[in-house]
């Protein structure tokens, strides 16, 4: 499994200047989402095992595995946005 | 790069070209490959930062003092398949006439591990969204889609492009690398 994203930047300028400027480095974020991701997979597995006994096929873990692959593969997305015909406003988003 | 240094072996192999021909043209190539992992850069991943910075650029020629992103509408970037030749990134662009500039790069991989996950929708659900989207003339059933079928599908995109010219002179185009 691919790492997930450690890093957002967003970059805002007007009129050639750049005016706001924004990085925040996600894997300080990544201790709180494991805790998180532990506790979803706890529950998870619970369902699963009724779901099991139920006689149905038991997907909720696999499901939360298959969202955190998702994530981790949207590292590299770039999304630019030039209004030229609004005082030439330039929007970035990067997700590293 | 690789189908280009087959094809030469095959020429040399086919005895279309001399050996010395064929070194000349290997020679080429791997100044070509190394020319273009110069100018791409690139981070852990082995993969690269949509290159130049046209669109960055504003009106009057100021840069807007961030890092080289993407490139100027309708520039291709560098070459960014995979060993394989599988395309990593699909990129949409849009350019309208007043000359507001949209570019997006999206990693095909999200694609891939997306569909991977309509596998895990319970079959209940499935059948509704197949029905619903036989309603509205798209007769596509989600459970055939098989991950095999999900990687030749990425495969092909490679040939895809798409050129959207609008009659007031927008475009839209649309490309894998």
């Amino acid at each position: 499994m691919r790492v997930p994203p450690w890093l957002v930047s967003m970059r805002f300028a007007e009129n050639g200047r750049a005016r706001f400027r924004f990085w925040f480095p996600l894997f300080l974020l990544w201790p709180l989402i494991l805790v998180f991701l532990l506790l979803t997979l706890i529950a998870t597995l619970v369902a699963d095992l009724v779901t099991l006994i139920s006689g149905r096929r038991p997907t909720y873990t696999r499901l939360i595995l298959g969202v955190l692959g998702v994530v981790s593969q949207t590292r590299g997305t770039e999304v630019f946005v030039q209004e030229a015909s609004d005082h030439d406003r330039i929007i970035a988003f990067t997700l590293r | 790069m690789g189908d280009d240094r087959t094809r030469i072996l095959d020429l040399l192999a086919s005895g279309r070209i001399t050996a010395e021909e064929a070194a000349h043209l290997l020679d080429a190539l791997d100044a070509t490959a190394a020319q273009t992992a110069g100018t791409a850069g690139g981070d852990e991943s082995g993969e690269t930062d949509a290159a130049e910075t046209a669109g960055a650029r504003t009106k009057s020629g100021g840069k807007t003092g961030w890092p080289k992103f993407f490139s100027g509408p309708g520039v291709k970037t560098t070459q960014r398949t995979g060993a394989s030749g599988t395309p990593k990134f699909m990129y949409v662009k849009v350019l309208s006439v007043k000359g507001d500039n949209v570019n997006v790069k999206i990693p095909l991989a999200v694609m891939r591990a997306g569909l991977k996950l309509t596998a895990l929708i319970p079959a209940q659900a499935q059948e509704q969204i197949n029905k619903s989207m036989a309603e509205h003339g798209m007769s596509f059933d989600l459970t055939n889609f098989k991950p095999e079928d999900m990687d030749e599908l990425i495969e092909a995109l490679r040939e895809m492009e798409i050129d959207v010219d609008s009659a007031n002179g927008d475009k839209v185009h649309v490309y894998a690398e």
